[in-house]
């Protein structure tokens, strides 16, 4: 019996954790950056790049935007099995605008993708290729804007978008903060994934007018999710409150309690 | 009233209450200098009522299944009425119940309570502080977060370490040779039917050794302070003059209840998520390893030993030797003096050991 029960107490009580390596959302199946990471330049410079990107963030590896197999290291860069490569620059939003649909059809309406293949940008000259950063406001800066034009312009459109993307970056740190006590926030979620890519195809829009009446627009979507925001914060609230009745109750019965024993003690005394 | 004292005699008559109430309750007497650590036990039987009764409350929505675990757990947090305070209770309930179950052996070491006849007493108490571990350990698994399969998979691993038939142990643990929902399934039937059970039953041997042994003397205070059991014959300890059981001490154990509730509600109200890192709210996932995976508060010593030593294997035959020390201590420990401060080495000993495991938790922590 006591046998049995020191091997239950080995194994419950002593063989326990174990220290584990770090291994994030990036060791998603693939062998690119089995070559790749290795090699100097050029060859080697995008995996570096590319692992503090928004996309590596969001487990969006090498063969997502390049194509090949992604498994297998002979045939990775096959164009049998899909390996596309470097797009040719007039390509670029095309390639991109695979998965970033909606930013596509913006970027070719706009200013912007009326001047591909004329010197024009293309995504890559704002966002980045390989380091591809969270679209956000700060990406509209002077010293990006005046590589081509004056920021003048680009000056009044952000401004006009500040105080909505500052709602739009507190909204989420609260919902982050609430996803992180396990509160179901997947509507909420949702509902900033919407108004934020509708925002941001703003961006790519460069319309000035547009911008400040869709902004408005945006705002009133931003406020109802505060709202639900507000209402989980008084939620929160109200547990507090609870909270300081049910400890409150607890001592005051300790009181009387150790009152009432003293009591006892007291009449045996006598 | 009549009719109520024509009630009481009726069952008198019958159960002979008075009798039972003089013996067990207000004639049951303990020692004049008893303290309040002794109400330790009170406050841990109560804890594991509460644990049972908020466990059968979660077992309405629970749902044991891979697929719909996580689900059902955020559906008791989120949409079930008051489910997030019950489910707090809970996970809350069973961090606390190991804390006060260590403090409740540290008192019986420092008071040697454990010393014979009490040797029993003292095994039975092992077994549950064990037990409850083990269902901490197997209820971790249940919500089926990134934390709960993250840190079962680790602990589980670890029985590779020991030789011959680690594998086929872990294949066991497991159900397979993944965690998956086989072991999601083995983890639930032992989390809430099998050690529950074991637990109850060693509850009440425990307190059947107590009863029979009778209350030990607390060596503070008093002018001798060895053992005076002989050994020779069945004895159990009187204290004539001493206390009440009813309603004396019973008071002494409602005041420490109280005061273990208003902590426990401190928790539970104002950070539940003492216990809880983010990794605990967010869905398993067996191809994405969260960075940091600790276990438990009250297994961050075994961890932090199992990454001091270079040979896993050496790691786990230290930790065992410590419990099997631990376990058989009243067969070590023969000595008939009880109080601490006339026990040197005992005393030394002890506060080292206690301040290797506190450290040993901290490093863990921040290692």
């Amino acid at each position: 019996m006591l046998a049995w029960f020191f091997s239950g107490a080995f194994l419950i009580g002593v063989v326990l954790f174990q220290p584990i390596p770090a291994v994030s959302a990036e060791t998603t199946d693939t062998v690119c950056y089995e070559c790749h990471g290795n090699m100097p330049g050029t060859l080697g410079e995008p995996v570096k790049l590319w692992r503090s990107s928004i996309h590596a963030e969001n487990g969006i590896s090498c063969h997502s935007c390049h194509g090949g197999d992604s498994k297998d290291m002979a045939n990775a860069m096959s164009r049998d099995r899909g390996f596309l490569g470097v797009p040719k620059e007039k390509d670029i939003p095309a390639f991109c605008g695979r998965c970033h649909v909606g930013v596509l059809k913006d970027f070719k309406a706009s200013a912007h993708g009326r001047a591909l293949g004329k010197g024009g940008p293309t995504c890559v000259s704002c966002h980045g290729n390989h380091h591809v950063l969270k679209a956000s406001l700060e990406l509209i800066n002077e010293k990006s804007c005046s590589r081509c034009h004056s920021y003048d312009r680009a000056k009044v459109i952000k401004t006009a978008m500040q105080d909505t993307e500052k709602l739009i970056v507190d909204i989420e740190g609260r919902i982050a903060a609430y996803k992180k006590i396990g509160a179901d926030i997947d509507r909420l979620e949702k509902g900033l994934f919407a108004v934020r890519n509708h925002f941001h195809s703003l961006f790519h829009n460069v319309d000035v007018e547009k911008v400040k009446k869709e902004a408005s627009q945006i705002q009133s979507d931003l406020k109802k999710l505060e709202e639900t925001l507000a209402k989980m914060d008084r939620t929160q609230q109200r547990r507090k409150i609870a909270g300081v009745v049910t400890v409150a109750v607890a001592l005051l019965a300790a009181l009387l309690f150790h009152l009432l024993g003293k009591t006892f003690k007291h009449e045996k005394d006598v | 009233m009549n009719l109520l004292k024509k009630l009481f005699d009726w069952i008198e008559v019958r159960v002979g209450a008075s009798e039972l109430v003089e013996k067990q309750l207000t004639g049951y007497l303990l020692p004049r200098n008893i303290n309040a650590w002794y109400s330790l036990g009170s406050v841990l039987l109560f804890i594991f009522v509460l644990q049972v009764v908020t466990g059968i409350l979660l077992l309405i929505y629970y749902v044991p299944d891979a697929e719909k675990a996580y689900s059902s757990v955020s559906h008791i947090m989120n949409n079930v009425p008051y489910g997030w305070m019950i489910r707090m209770f809970h996970a809350v309930g069973s961090n606390m119940m190991v804390l006060v179950l260590l403090l409740h052996m540290i008192s019986v070491l420092f008071m040697g309570s454990y010393k014979k006849p009490r040797e029993l007493n003292w095994l039975t108490g092992f077994m549950l502080l064990t037990l409850v571990q083990g269902i901490s350990l197997t209820g971790y698994l249940l919500p089926w977060s990134q934390l709960s399969f993250w840190a079962t998979t680790v602990a589980t691993n670890s029985a590779n370490a020991i030789p011959v038939i680690g594998p086929h142990l872990v294949e066991f643990l497991r159900g397979g040779k993944l965690v998956g929902a086989h072991t999601l399934g083995r983890f639930f039937a032992l989390h809430v039917a099998v050690i529950p059970v074991a637990i109850a039953g060693l509850i009440g041997a425990h307190l059947f050794f107590l009863k029979r042994t009778g209350v030990s003397t607390p060596p503070f205070g008093q002018k001798e302070t060895g053992n005076q059991w002989q050994g020779d014959s069945y004895r159990h300890e009187d204290h004539p003059g001493g206390i009440p059981f009813f309603p004396n001490f019973m008071l002494e154990d409602l005041r420490s209840i109280s005061i273990y509730l208003a902590l426990f509600f401190a928790v539970v109200f104002f950070n539940p998520y003492l216990f809880f890192p983010s990794s605990a709210f967010v869905p398993a996932n067996p191809y994405v390893t969260p960075a940091h995976i600790k276990p438990e508060w009250y297994f961050l010593a075994n961890y932090q030993i199992l990454k001091i030593f270079p040979n896993e294997l050496i790691g786990l035959a230290v930790q065992g030797a410590a419990m099997t020390f631990l376990a058989l201590l009243p067969f070590i420990d023969r000595g008939k003096e009880k109080h601490p401060l006339k026990r040197p080495l005992f005393l030394a000993c002890t506060v080292i050991g206690l301040l290797v495991w506190l450290a040993l938790t901290v490093w863990g922590h921040y290692s």
